[in-house]
């Protein structure tokens, strides 16, 4: 596994000016700690020993004055680890963000919203949290324990090589407890994120839990995952709780030492007294860093088992390879499948697909019509590269998708997907989601089209109502009508409508195909449907069963060929027939 | 419709920190009150050793060395290494304890606020982004448990330190502890300005926060939208500039918040020179050389914990602004709820009635229903049928009691709903939606959802029925392949068949399918209906369904125009009458046959 701090440097590195600086900052305040117990030192020997009482108020003015400004020092470097941590946090999330953008289907399909929501928020934390605050601590820690140990030295050098004898000791512990902390602190950000996924679940799916009266089961299920996250704290705790005492306990020893040995010098006359006063003086100079190295460990290993989960997001690879061309030349509209397989990559056993061949012209309309899971949706995707056949090739104006660039494909084919999702934001604004810069008139005219405009000039606030998010608080049709109306606007030159019309009653559903007939004209059209009324007037209609086009033709030629189309016409036909004295049944066969 | 928060726009806050809430915390605390006393008790024995080692010291210096008593040196060495024998023990005590309240405490106020979450409407789900309520219930109260255990335990220790120093100091020198308590105005005053700042800089920082939680997770539920417009660019410059908010809101809370340190820390400095001020003017006269020494010392052992006190401050500040919005949340009261003197809705045979029914979002929103009135009978199935908007949805919400009705009643077997307990009447009354959740887990666990000790083999029979079976069994892992929220590889109608399942296994008295079918196919539907005939006997039952085939088996057709029931009865006679119904049903024939 690659070095974390190498990795977390890429993003410091950025604001290296400032770490420099905050650098040198550092290093003037830690060796400036020691000036004020000497000028204590000097008021002592020379003010009150030696009555030089002019010197009084210089010193005390130098003192003062050393302590502004090594505050202010300190409050400066604060500060600019502070803003680098913050450049890091900001360019981390964007990569991170940006990768989220890129990576495709089958990697959402892995991973819960909670769990990725965690590594966007409480990881990058622990991130910023060793970037701002363990840097400096431990750079002062470290520069404390060197200045300590110049100074002590210099006082009485067989003592401070008494004390220095305890490092390694304390070198062995903390070696061992990073090596526990680790793990334990990965399992806190795993319960973590799986908390986040829970409760991110009943939110969204809030209206199940209310109407299942799931309430007193989610709590329950909600206190387990608590509990598991407190056992995990505690874990960590448990930790702490062998190596931090044992830390501070050999810190503290060092003052048994000096108190031992110190005198035992005193007495032998390698030493004197005002030495030993001095010496201890400065102990805690050494004592704290050891005391604190526990705690950095702590931070240390925090932050390394956050980058773990940061790291697989950032190098995650979409499985789909990207297109060598860059380039965004216009789609005509034409479409062709060439013996297409597929089967989605977490079940490659189970064909999806098989054998799909069929070629649409530019401008022309195509139906689908199929059983609950035949593929129809899967289908669509292939267009627009969502995934990639397991074998053959989509041909779009002649040309495999996999030599499209992205952005080409993507913003000249348009899927108006089963899954609406509207964005917490006004429906003016998710209406022009794909097409921000599009006028108010388009915007009213392609509204009218989808029939939406009456009842968004309905609402309170028209265009400008805000809608919640995923468009709850709306009804499933007028769902269906907004996001058609933002396919629209996008105005693609291929339209994907995966049964956009369902929810919507048939009157409304065949008006909106008639205003669509008009501005689709020359624009290739997929109509996912199961309802014959929406499919009967396409050029072309392939019917899908279990993976397979069995049937194509237009409404006249599958009615004709008897089959599964015909059959699910009189189906619908029929539930409509029985107090109309059969009048379908006869139009059907001589249709 | 109440306003709705969108993730770029900062929440207002309903009510600000106060007294009261600080009482509200110490309730929260109460349960533990017997471990953060002993967790005390081991800080302040852990302290003696603190306080031991210059005294010992003070011993050697003064008696052991001049008289060269090696044997006394060795006892002050093994006292004081027995004190620090004790002072590790006590410390290993703190950590466990102090990490164990402290996350107890975190699932306390959780349960307490989830709780409270799923008492409250769709309503309040509807009008704010998920995002920023998933961040109150974990990431805000996560920054609460180090402040509540350790902060107030070592707050408590501090604020002993303090007063036993103050009493030495002043049994060494009154006048100079008053002259070294001189500069504590400037520090209240100083403690003050920074509070005012804090606050109104964390308060901004905290909505900053909750947006970016927002924006963040309403792009990945929406993900496919943003690729599928090839919008991915635009996000990521939404998101950078929300983040840079942040960024900017951050960097001006720390600036205001490290500010209280450098000042304590100068104060603290200013009065020590007073002290050697004062002192040297009138040493020998009022003051000793030794007694100058050893104040000094003592006022530094006297600022310590003034800053530890201070910063505890700083943090507590911090905390003001997070558990403002947490108790806004657990305050949140819902529109339904239980009456007090509810009682539970004992099992129904499904007699339903609606009397002079009428519903209003607000007192002075439009009328969605206006005096409707109807009476199912146990068993019957009833229609609704009517164009998109017309109230069908609304009577489905008013019958499971999402929303109470605005005047008129609702009774069930005679009972108004609005006596009874929500559990009660929700666990008697199933309801398959228009929106279809796939909660991430097993297929197996997505149908049990609806009867939660319902065995593997009820579980299979549900998915027979709702036609589920079929495909699931082509699926690799079966009833045992794990699906993610929003279906994942499933397809919309699959999603709709295991929803059905799930309401099936429920097996509730009264069945609500609003708009159940739309993504299913017209094969799998006939199949489903054949079931679905089985199923719907004995039980009172509502169908919402566009397809009018669906529904002609039906004993009572409602047909719902702008909130009123404009034609009722079956579906000969309603054909018979050649009103509204036989319109639509005759439109929905021509469209099909289009013989135009």
């Amino acid at each position: 596994m690659e070095n974390p701090y190498r990795w977390i440097w890429q993003y410091a590195r950025r604001s290296r000016w400032q770490i420099w600086l905050a650098s040198g900052l550092i290093i003037l305040n830690a060796v400036s700690v020691v000036v004020v117990p000497l000028i204590g030192g000097l008021l002592v020997d020379q003010v009150i020993t030696q009555r030089h009482l002019e010197r009084l108020v210089p010193l005390l003015v130098t003192m003062v004055g050393v302590t502004l400004l090594r505050t202010i020092m300190r409050y400066g470097y604060i500060m600019l680890w502070e803003r680098v941590g913050q450049n890091a946090l900001f360019d981390l999330r964007h990569d991170l963000f940006a990768k989220l953008q890129s990576l495709d289907y089958p990697f959402f399909t892995r991973v819960t919203n909670g769990d990725l929501m965690a590594r966007l928020t409480g990881d990058t934390d622990a991130i910023r949290h060793f970037l701002c605050w363990v840097t400096y601590n431990t750079a002062e820690c470290l520069l404390w324990f060197l200045t300590a140990i110049v100074v002590m030295a210099r006082i009485s050098w067989p003592l401070t090589v008494a004390l220095v004898l305890v490092t390694p000791l304390i070198g062995w512990l903390t070696t061992r407890m990073s090596r526990e902390a680790h793990q334990v602190f990965f399992n806190i950000r795993q319960s973590f994120a799986r908390l986040n996924a829970m409760v991110e679940e009943n939110i969204s799916g809030n209206r199940v839990v209310r109407a299942f009266a799931r309430e007193s089961y989610e709590i329950h299920k909600f206190q387990q995952y608590n509990q598991d996250y407190r056992d995990q704290n505690m874990a960590s705790a448990a930790v702490s709780r062998r190596y931090l005492p044992a830390l501070d306990f050999l810190a503290a020893c060092l003052a048994v030492i000096v108190l031992l040995f110190g005198s035992w010098l005193v007495i032998q006359r390698q030493m004197t007294l005002g030495d030993l006063v001095a010496f201890n003086g400065f102990l805690w100079l050494l004592n704290q860093p050891m005391r604190m190295s526990g705690w950095l460990i702590n931070d240390i290993q925090r932050f390394s088992a956050a980058t773990i989960k940061i790291k697989s997001l950032l190098e995650a690879q979409p499985t789909l390879t990207p297109a060598q061309s860059q380039s965004a030349p216009a789609i005509q509209g034409a479409v062709r499948f060439e013996h297409v397989d597929f089967a989605f990559p977490d079940a490659p056993a189970v064909p999806v697909l098989m054998d799909i061949d069929f070629a649409v012209q530019p401008g022309q309309t195509v139906g689908i019509l199929g059983e609950t899971g035949s593929g129809k949706t899967t289908l669509m995707n292939l267009i627009a590269r969502f995934y990639d056949p397991t074998r053959g090739r989509v041909l779009v104006d002649g040309r495999d998708v996999r030599h499209w660039s992205e952005a080409a494909l993507r913003n000249q084919i348009t899927i108006v997907t089963q899954d609406l999702f509207l964005f917490s934001d006004s429906i003016n604004d998710n209406i022009n989601y794909g097409n921000p810069v599009a006028t108010p008139a388009f915007i009213r005219r392609m509204a009218t089209v989808a029939d939406a405009h009456d009842f968004i000039t309905a609402l309170a606030d028209g265009y400008d109502t805000v809608v919640g998010e995923r468009g709850v608080g709306l009804s499933g049709g007028q769902k269906q009508r907004i996001s058609l109306t933002r396919a629209l606007v996008k105005n693609p030159r291929i339209l994907i409508l995966d049964d956009t019309t369902s929810a919507l009653d048939m009157e409304t559903e065949a008006t909106i195909q008639r205003r669509l007939q008009a501005v689709t004209r020359h624009k290739t059209v997929f109509i996912i449907a199961s309802r014959i009324a929406s499919l009967r007037q396409a050029d072309q209609i392939l019917v899908l069963r279990h993976g397979r086009i069995v049937a194509r033709g237009t409404h006249e030629q599958l009615i004709a060929q008897n089959g599964y189309y015909a059959e699910t016409y009189r189906r619908q036909l029929g539930a409509l027939t029985t107090t109309k004295g059969g009048r379908a049944h006869d139009h059907a066969e001589h249709g | 419709m109440t306003t709705r928060n969108t993730a770029n726009q900062d929440e207002t806050l309903k009510r600000h920190f106060n007294w009261h809430d600080y009482a509200r915390l110490g309730h929260y605390l109460r349960p533990y009150t017997v471990r953060l006393v002993l967790v005390l008790g081991s800080i302040l024995i852990g302290n003696v050793a603190v306080v031991l080692g210059p005294f010992l010291m003070k011993l050697a210096i003064d008696q052991a060395i001049p008289q060269r008593n090696l044997p006394q040196l060795g006892a002050l060495g093994a006292v004081f290494f027995i004190s620090l024998l004790i002072a590790w023990a006590c410390f290993r005590y703190r950590i466990w304890a102090i990490t164990a309240i402290g996350q107890n405490l975190l699932i306390d106020m959780r349960t307490d606020l989830f709780t409270n979450l799923q008492r409250l409407p769709f309503a309040y789900f509807d009008t704010r982004p998920h995002g920023k309520i998933l961040i109150r219930v974990v990431n805000y109260i996560n920054t609460l448990s180090d402040l509540l255990a350790n902060g107030l335990v070592n707050l408590i220790s501090d604020v002993i330190s303090v007063g036993v120093t103050l009493a030495f100091m002043f049994a060494i020198n009154w006048r100079l502890t008053l002259d070294s308590l001189g500069l504590i105005p400037l520090l209240i005053i100083w403690a003050y300005v920074v509070q005012k700042k804090q606050r109104t800089a964390f308060r901004e920082l905290s909505n900053k926060q909750s947006n970016l939680n927002a924006y963040l997770h309403e792009s990945i539920a929406g993900i496919k939208v943003t690729q599928g417009f090839a919008q991915e660019a635009a996000a990521t410059a939404n998101f950078d500039a929300i983040a840079d908010d942040n960024r900017q809101a951050y960097m001006r809370a720390v600036k205001i918040q490290y500010a209280l340190s450098p000042g304590v820390q100068n104060i603290s400095t200013l009065t020590t020179a007073l002290i050697y001020f004062i002192g040297i003017q009138q040493l020998g006269v009022v003051v000793s050389t030794g007694t100058l020494i050893a104040f000094i010392g003592y006022v530094n052992n006297f600022w310590n914990p003034v800053i530890n006190i201070g910063n505890f401050y700083n943090s507590l500040i911090t905390a003001t602004t997070y558990l403002e919005r947490i108790f806004e949340t657990m305050d949140e009261q819902p529109t339904v709820r239980d009456a007090d003197d509810a009682f539970d809705l004992p099992p129904v045979k499904g007699d339903v009635r609606f009397r002079n029914v009428c519903f209003q979002y607000e007192a002075d929103g439009p009328l969605i229903l206006d005096h409707v009135s109807f009476h199912a009978r146990p068993g019957q199935t009833i229609a609704l049928v009517g164009p998109t908007g017309a109230g069908k949805s609304t009577i489905i919400n008013l019958l499971a009691r999402f929303y109470n009705v605005t005047s008129g009643q609702l009774t069930i077997d005679n009972v108004d709903s609005q006596r009874v307990t929500l559990a009660s009447l929700r666990s008697q009354v199933g309801v398959m939606q228009q929106d279809t959740f796939i909660f991430s887990g097993t297929i197996m666990d997505n149908i049990r959802y609806g009867r939660l000790d319902a065995s593997d083999a009820d579980v299979l029979r549900a998915a027979k029925v709702a036609r589920a079976d079929d495909f699931i069994q082509t699926l690799p892992a079966g009833y045992q392949t794990v699906v993610q929220e929003h279906g994942g590889s499933l397809s919309a109608g699959q999603r709709q068949l295991i929803a059905f399942a799930r309401v099936l296994l429920a097996d509730p008295r009264i069945l609500i399918l609003d708009e159940a079918t739309a993504a299913i196919d017209t094969q799998t539907e006939a199949l489903l209906q054949a079931g679905l005939a089985e199923l719907l006997k004995g039980r009172t039952s509502f169908i919402v369904a566009h397809r009018l085939s669906t529904i002609r088996q039906a004993d009572q057709i409602l047909v719902i125009d702008h909130g009123q029931i404009v034609e009722a009865g079956r579906h000969a006679e309603l054909m018979a009458q050649r009103g509204v119904y036989y319109e639509l049903y005759d439109s929905q024939y021509r469209l099909l046959q289009a013989t135009e």
